[in-house]
């Protein structure tokens, strides 16, 4: 007998039925198979970022997490959780984010970064400083001078965070926030900071019930389902350099979560383990990622992205920065449409 | 009479043959798309850019029959029906064996309950079909005009008689059933795990392994789409410690079960039982 495990399941159940069950596990992302992130599943029915296969690949895109060691306008230095050092050229048009759009080089050090790479990861691209997702629901809004602290609810497995809204992102935020008050969900992008985190960005248009008025999913006419597609978007409750994804439909029995199997979405039940595959419509990109978390709070939010078209609504599942990343995602866009299967 | 019966297949036949078609052809236009929640029929055993071709051309060749039963007195496609269905068993039969999870996808997207005894005696009751369609010398085309010696009744017997003996072999019509109760597919259905686990134990799979297991109590109960999996501590006959696991598929009345013994490096134990054949 083996402790049981979300992989030791995914191992089981392809005895069971017979399936392949990749356990040393390769992702694909943008059409390239890519090593030793996680495990692949079931067929390895990985699509390679195309319908068909006859249109030309996407540019693969491999994201580095890390702590800036050194930076200069041409170079960033970054070292990863693991403790390797890794160089990175910043190409000409590459841009950095730290609450605002910064120049790379004026990155401080020591701040954590994740960074879009191109050429087998030797160029950055695109900069994250010390970003972070606020996803929760309201407790209370207190006023300290011009900004406003905002106690939030964040689930059960995330616990109460205290952010901090300066007065000049306040009106950007309360704009999508149109519900400002407690029992009302709030979603925004921000910057981790020394006392907290400091939201700048709204992530969604806020939904107009309070957070325990969840509405029903449609109901389903018609055939089985074949697959879902709306809105994936990306938290920083992983690991940094976890690959995964939390989706909302798991059982209360296997989360120990009074708050899962809710979704304004009709979803199906899946398993702590259970692989994704996820592809990316706006960017043309695709990852098969495993279900690692539980996504009480992404189930209710019955919101619809608009990053390239207006997806239907309600969210399917929470992606790693990481992931979304590779996924070809915009970290302060919060979201991006997508068309999910088992993996 | 006969011969009016053996007509009434032809025309049985021409109609499951146009609608396969045309599902086929709606669940390989949404198979375009990457993201498929359950995978069906035969084509799951070939390449992933390979699947949507498949099924277009299994659509093509039910076309063809199709069209020449319909319009044709040609024996040519009568053996040829017969060929379609034979294969048809045996491909079934192969997936079965190989995909246990997989549906035939015979009708498209509403065939994906795991292929059981149903599906394939269904098949084997089509190339019965069409078997004794080849008495008829009749097209489909040919039945529809009035002539001397056919008797309508008889023809709407022949027809209603094979129609029905087919959707008592029809596991499709169980799934529609139930989501005209239920008002939701089956892999969006709660089903609490303990009805499950109690559900599991009156089962003939249960009752084969069920002296294998160290435990009755699950160490782990999880749920993928219309699968519910249960992992029990066990020890093959030969002394090895091996996790026992059931898959049991959580829709109809006599649900399908299957069986899995994995050691603790993930290896698959094949039961001797299964793996020799019985011949005395």
């Amino acid at each position: 007998m083996t402790y049981p495990t979300p992989d030791r399941r995914r191992v089981l159940a392809a005895a069971a039925l017979g399936r392949n069950a990749h356990t040393s596990g390769e992702v694909v992302s943008g059409g390239v198979h890519r090593r030793g992130a996680a495990p692949a599943y079931g067929d390895a029915g990985v699509s390679a970022g195309t319908d068909e296969g006859t249109r030309a690949h996407p540019a693969p895109v491999r994201a580095v997490v890390g702590e800036v060691r050194d930076v200069s306008p041409h170079l960033i230095i970054v070292e990863t959780p693991d403790g390797h050092e890794e160089r990175l050229v910043i190409a000409p048009w590459a841009t950095a984010w730290r609450g605002a759009k910064i120049a790379p080089a004026d990155l401080p050090q020591g701040a954590g970064v994740i960074i879009r790479t191109l050429r087998d990861g030797k160029v950055a691209e695109q900069i994250w400083s010390d970003i972070t997702r606020i996803t929760g629901t309201i407790l209370s809004i207190v006023a300290d001078g011009k900004d406003q602290v905002v106690e939030l609810d964040c689930g059960p497995h995330r616990g109460r965070r205290s952010i901090r809204i300066p007065y000049r992102a306040s009106g950007r935020i309360q704009v999508r926030h149109p519900k400002f008050e407690p029992g009302y969900l709030f979603d925004a992008i921000g910057v981790r900071g020394e006392h907290g985190a400091i939201a700048y960005l709204p992530a969604t248009s806020q939904p107009a019930y309070r957070a325990t008025a969840v509405p029903s999913p449609p109901p389903v006419y018609g055939g089985a389902q074949s697959r879902l597609s709306g809105a994936v978007t990306w938290a920083d409750t992983f690991d940094e350099e976890e690959h995964g994804a939390s989706y909302p439909m798991l059982e209360r029995s296997d989360t120990g979560c009074a708050d899962s199997e809710i979704s304004c979405t009709g979803l199906p039940y899946l398993s702590l383990g259970s692989m994704l595959t996820i592809r990316n419509v706006c960017a043309d990109r695709s990852a098969t990622v495993p279900i690692v978390a539980c996504g009480c709070l992404a189930g209710r939010f019955c919101d619809r992205c608009v990053e390239c078209d207006t997806s239907p609504r309600g969210r399917i599942a929470e992606l790693s920065p990481i992931s979304f990343v590779e996924l070809g995602g915009d970290l302060t866009k919060g979201c991006f449409n997508a068309l999910v299967g088992l993996g | 009479m006969l011969e009016t019966i053996a007509s009434a297949q032809v025309f049985v036949l021409a109609l499951l043959l146009l609608m396969g078609t045309i599902a086929k052809i709606a669940t390989a236009r949404g198979a375009a798309e990457p993201g498929a929640l359950a995978r069906l029929g035969p084509a799951v055993l070939v390449g992933e850019r390979w699947r949507a071709p498949a099924m277009y051309c299994c659509a093509a060749g039910e076309l063809l029959l199709a069209l020449g039963l319909i319009f044709t007195e040609l024996p040519i496609f009568r053996w040829a029906t017969i060929a379609f269905f034979s294969m048809a068993t045996y491909v079934l039969l192969e997936l079965r064996r190989r995909r246990p999870d997989v549906g035939c996808g015979c009708f498209g997207e509403v065939s994906a309950r795991p292929i059981g005894l149903r599906s394939i005696g269904r098949t084997i009751a089509l190339t019965g079909m069409a078997v004794a369609a080849t008495w008829s010398p009749a097209s489909v085309l040919s039945l529809l005009i009035p002539t001397p010696g056919l008797s309508w009744t008889l023809l709407a017997t022949g027809v209603g008689g094979a129609l029905l003996l087919l959707a008592a072999l029809s596991p499709e019509l169980e799934e529609t059933i139930a989501r005209l109760r239920y008002r939701a597919p089956c892999e969006q259905r709660p089903f609490p795990p303990a009805a499950g686990l109690a559900r599991l134990r009156g089962t003939a799979a249960w009752r084969a392994h069920a002296p294998l297991l160290l435990s009755e109590q699950p160490t782990d109960i999880w749920r993928e789409l219309c699968w519910r999996f249960f992992s029990f501590p066990g020890r093959t006959p030969d002394g090895e410690m091996v996790d026992v696991v059931f898959a049991l598929y959580l829709s109809g009345r006599r649900p399908p079960v299957r069986v899995a013994m994995v050691t603790a490096d993930g290896e698959p134990v094949t039961n001797l039982a299964e793996s020799i054949p019985v011949s005395a």
